[in-house]
């Protein structure tokens, strides 16, 4: 089984403190799913914030942790390993649980189809076996994305 | 919104949907739905609603005239 600590997640994508989010993939199977893992602390940027007199994890937190999730399905891969990405929509989203601090976000990320930089996937996620935040992604992959724009315009 | 007669003249990035992402989809589309896989070197020429017809053509799939 494949795995990534967070030395093994700084070396496969270009996410950095303060954005990189996730902690750990605990499994991957290359091109098409992860598994990954969040632990959210009081001691993260974003609690003071939201909200001083009741910590919950944020929503775009949320989603940047599961598409941090997706991203390694193929990151994963020597191909694409280190590259950058980018967002091309994110849909179908839900929120389904509050996120509080000391709970622990399980994201299981799934890749249906990865062709010419364009990944396209679901993602998942639950808080003790409880659903939480889901979502459906287009991501880019720009590197291998520009070797296909049509010539005349490239 | 694009009309049938307006398509001959059609050229990549003329329309919205038809950005690098819509090409990448397009390309996708067109591969599903006539289960083809198209060569890269062709993915790159499609740079029109014209030229996209000849190298279709290439696939043994004929795009009708629009009515």
């Amino acid at each position: 089984m494949i795995s990534f600590d967070i030395n093994g997640l700084l070396m496969h994508q270009r996410n950095r403190y303060p954005v990189l989010l996730i902690d750990k993939i605990s499994s991957v199977v290359p091109g098409q799913r992860a598994t990954g893992i969040k632990c959210f602390t009081y001691n993260e940027w974003f609690f003071p914030g939201h909200f001083d007199d009741e910590p919950n994890v944020p929503g775009f937190v949320q989603i940047e942790c599961l598409v941090q999730t997706f991203i390694m399905t193929f990151l994963c891969m020597d191909d694409y390993k280190g590259m950058k990405t980018n967002f091309v929509s994110a849909n179908n989203v839900k929120f389904k649980r509050k996120i509080v601090p000391g709970e622990i976000l399980s994201i299981e990320a799934n890749l249906k189809s990865f062709k010419r930089g364009l990944a396209i996937g679901f993602v998942t996620s639950a808080v003790n076996g409880e659903p939480a935040c889901s979502a459906d992604f287009v991501i880019a992959v720009p590197d291998v994305f520009s070797r296909f724009k049509p010539k005349s315009l490239a | 919104m694009l009309e049938a007669r307006d398509l001959s003249e059609l050229k990549y990035q003329d329309a919205t949907m038809w950005d690098s992402v819509g090409h990448m989809q397009l390309m996708a589309a067109l591969e599903d739905s006539f289960g083809i896989e198209m060569d890269i070197d062709d993915i790159i020429e499609f740079s029109s609603y014209e030229v996209g017809k000849v190298i279709i053509s290439k696939y043994n799939i004929k795009i009708d005239p629009v009515a």
